[in-house]
């Protein structure tokens, strides 16, 4: 049977909270470029931006509801003759639960892809023939879990280190953080390629990720914040 | 070679010129700080004072153009906006 519980009994639940704030950060960075977007229908960068965070965040959901069916509804148990016997029982076959992750897989590959795409440019050719691909590596690491996260890791190379490009540029501060909440992001992914060693580095992993996303939420309101205060470009 | 104002750039100098003079200023004025052309800010007013942004008032028979409450609200909007541009490198 594949693997597919890597957190410790006592963090579940708390996993589903970081991933909810995952959720809350990608949401409000989203709802601010389609905003911006209306002011400036001219720069498509705002939709790709838009649909790239919302795509993460729809997977964070579908991560969450995928956990739920996990933490919530496999614990079985079964009287045999004296014994009381409790165990968590994952079944393969349950739709909802294989669904949810091949959601999860297929939405943070394909927002993470659309982020990148906004700094590469690419063909039309391209960029079918590496969603078909990102399709069907969703679908077959199923088996192989660390194949997603290794995927993941590659685009948020790319992001990342467009990020510090620009901070290079610009050296402003607001892009200083950008570059640190990704990179921060970028380590939490390095850290889930090798969950399966330890539960503890699943811990490790999203404690990493709840501190991008944290990082992301204050380069945000710094954003706002140095935007209101400055004059004139 | 410097990159053509986007049409969010001209109407933030707009209201920003008007800001810095505090909050009033003449229409001539007006075009030399912004940089326009006559016919260029004959338009872009309109819709300013059409979209509430700037009203224009007569003070001893001088006409000045004033920025709104709501002029004030989009300058803040567009200058966040540019930041979040300039940090994700929209």
């Amino acid at each position: 049977m594949i693997e597919l519980v890597y957190s410790p009994r006592w963090f579940y639940g708390k996993d589903i909270a970081i991933d909810l704030i995952s959720i809350f950060v990608l949401s409000l960075i989203a709802f601010f470029s389609i905003k911006y977007y209306r002011l400036n229908r001219k720069n498509k960068k705002y939709i790709f931006l838009a649909s790239s965070f919302i795509m993460m965040a729809l997977s964070f959901m579908f991560k969450i509801i995928t956990n739920f069916t996990i933490y919530y509804h496999v614990l079985e148990t079964k009287q045999i003759g004296f014994v009381r016997l409790t165990y968590f029982s994952t079944q393969p076959s349950n739709i909802l639960f294989f669904a949810g992750f091949l959601g999860y897989r297929i939405l943070m590959l394909l927002g993470l892809y659309m982020l990148c795409s906004i700094y590469i440019k690419q063909s039309k050719a391209n960029i079918i023939l590496t969603a078909y691909l990102i399709l069907a590596l969703s679908y077959f690491s199923r088996s192989a879990y660390y194949i997603f996260h290794l995927t993941a890791l590659i685009l948020l190379v790319i992001i990342t280190s467009k990020y510090l490009e620009n901070y290079k540029k610009t050296k402003h501060s607001t892009n200083k953080w950008l570059f640190y909440s990704f990179a921060t992001i970028t380590a939490s992914n390095i850290i889930f390629i090798f969950v399966k060693i330890s539960a503890v580095l699943y811990v490790i992993a999203e404690i990493v990720q709840l501190i991008g996303y944290v990082g992301l939420l204050i380069t945000f309101t710094k954003v706002l914040k140095d935007g209101k205060k400055k004059g004139k470009k | 070679m410097a990159r053509k104002r986007e049409r969010s750039d001209i109407v933030l100098d707009m209201l920003l010129s008007i800001q810095e003079k505090g909050g009033r200023i003449k229409p001539t004025h007006l075009m030399y700080k912004a940089n326009l052309a006559h016919k260029q800010m004959k338009t872009y007013l309109e819709e300013l004072v059409e979209k509430n942004f700037v009203k224009k008032i007569k003070d001893n028979n001088y006409e000045y153009i004033t920025i709104t409450e709501t002029g004030m609200k989009f300058v803040k909007t567009i200058r966040q906006m540019k930041e979040f541009e300039k940090t994700f490198g929209l």
